[in-house]
């Protein structure tokens, strides 16, 4: 019976388990919360810190008000526990909470001035000696984009989230988003391309 | 050199994509994630509770419950008073006026005799 499915559905169902382990874990973790046990939400935090700060940095123009929107999402959610429905997806939950505090820090930030995002686009945390040309180019188009442009195309193209659910995160249509994606690809395409030609 | 852009069906850039994963690569140390984590748990240990949106109408609730008893008490105490003044009124209409009257009329018709005033005064309403 098994031998007779086709491979890739045998390997999703024997990944199942240990996604279903998962939510049940989740879900364990966000009733304890919910009663008000920090231990639980320090393990909601343990589970989900990664992928929010993957949220934040899309959204951010730097590492750390990357950060700060991770903090400050998380304690939103804390606050607002209360209100969240168990039989929801927690991780979508939490993601849009974080994304509007990364856009909460990029108004505020909105003062920069192009030069002042330019750099802090550019600039890695761990790696600041990396300085190709297609690395400039490209940082250099990032920073022509609008920050929901930016946001995205790394959500998807970097991240791997869906259309919708990068609507959902940053509030608008999912037809926005996919209008946003293309004109962020030409532009950075455009951008890379010239260098191409031109080394 | 010239470059021909590598674009998969759903659109995606390989280059493009690769280049950005660089930029916006996130920490791989596991130290670096359970400060983070330690930090936000630190941050919500810090932070004063948050009021419900229903707090601040509770402490206005209570000012308001008070000045209501205050402002139903004095009322009380005025409807009292001039329920009070109302009776007395009524009361000394009754007593005083109906004894003054004939009076006033025996003094005015004090033209003629006692005995026609008195009489005056006996069948008068």
């Amino acid at each position: 019976m098994l031998a007779a499915r086709p491979f890739h559905t045998v390997v999703s169902e024997l990944q199942l388990p240990g996604e279903a382990q998962l939510r049940a874990r989740e879900r364990e973790l966000v009733l304890a919360a919910q009663r008000g046990d920090r231990e639980a939400f320090a393990g909601l935090v343990r589970l989900h810190e990664r992928r929010a700060y993957a949220v934040a940095r899309a959204i951010t123009a730097t590492h750390e008000d990357a950060e700060d929107a991770v903090q400050d999402g998380f304690l939103h959610a804390f606050r607002a526990l209360d209100r969240f429905r168990p039989e929801q997806a927690f991780g979508a939950w939490l993601h849009r909470i974080v994304a509007n505090a990364a856009l909460d820090i990029g108004r505020r930030r909105k003062v920069r001035d192009s030069e002042a995002l330019t750099e802090s686009v550019s600039l890695p945390f761990r790696d600041p000696a990396e300085q190709d040309e297609l690395r400039r180019r490209l940082t250099d188009g990032l920073a022509l984009l609008s920050q929901r442009q930016r946001a995205v195309i790394v959500l998807h193209d970097v991240e791997g989230f869906t259309h919708g659910e990068i609507a959902g995160m940053l509030g608008i249509p999912e037809g926005t988003a996919r209008s946003d994606l293309h004109h962020a690809r030409a532009s950075l395409r455009k951008q890379l391309s010239e260098f191409r030609s031109h080394p | 050199m010239t470059y021909e852009p590598r674009i998969g069906p759903d659109g995606r850039d390989d280059d493009l994509t690769r280049a950005l994963r660089q930029i916006y690569a996130a920490p791989t140390e596991e130290g670096y994630w359970s400060t983070l984590a330690q930090r936000v748990m630190h941050r919500i240990a810090g932070a004063p509770e948050a009021e419900s949106w229903w707090s601040p109408l509770a402490d206005w609730a209570r000012v308001g419950i008070v000045a209501a008893a205050v402002a139903v008490l004095v009322a009380g105490l005025a409807f009292t008073k001039s329920r009070e003044a109302e009776a007395r009124l009524a009361y000394d209409t009754i007593i005083e006026t109906p004894r003054s009257a004939p009076l006033q009329i025996a003094t005015e018709h004090g033209s003629g005799s006692v005995r026609d005033a008195t009489l005056r005064y006996v069948i008068s309403p």
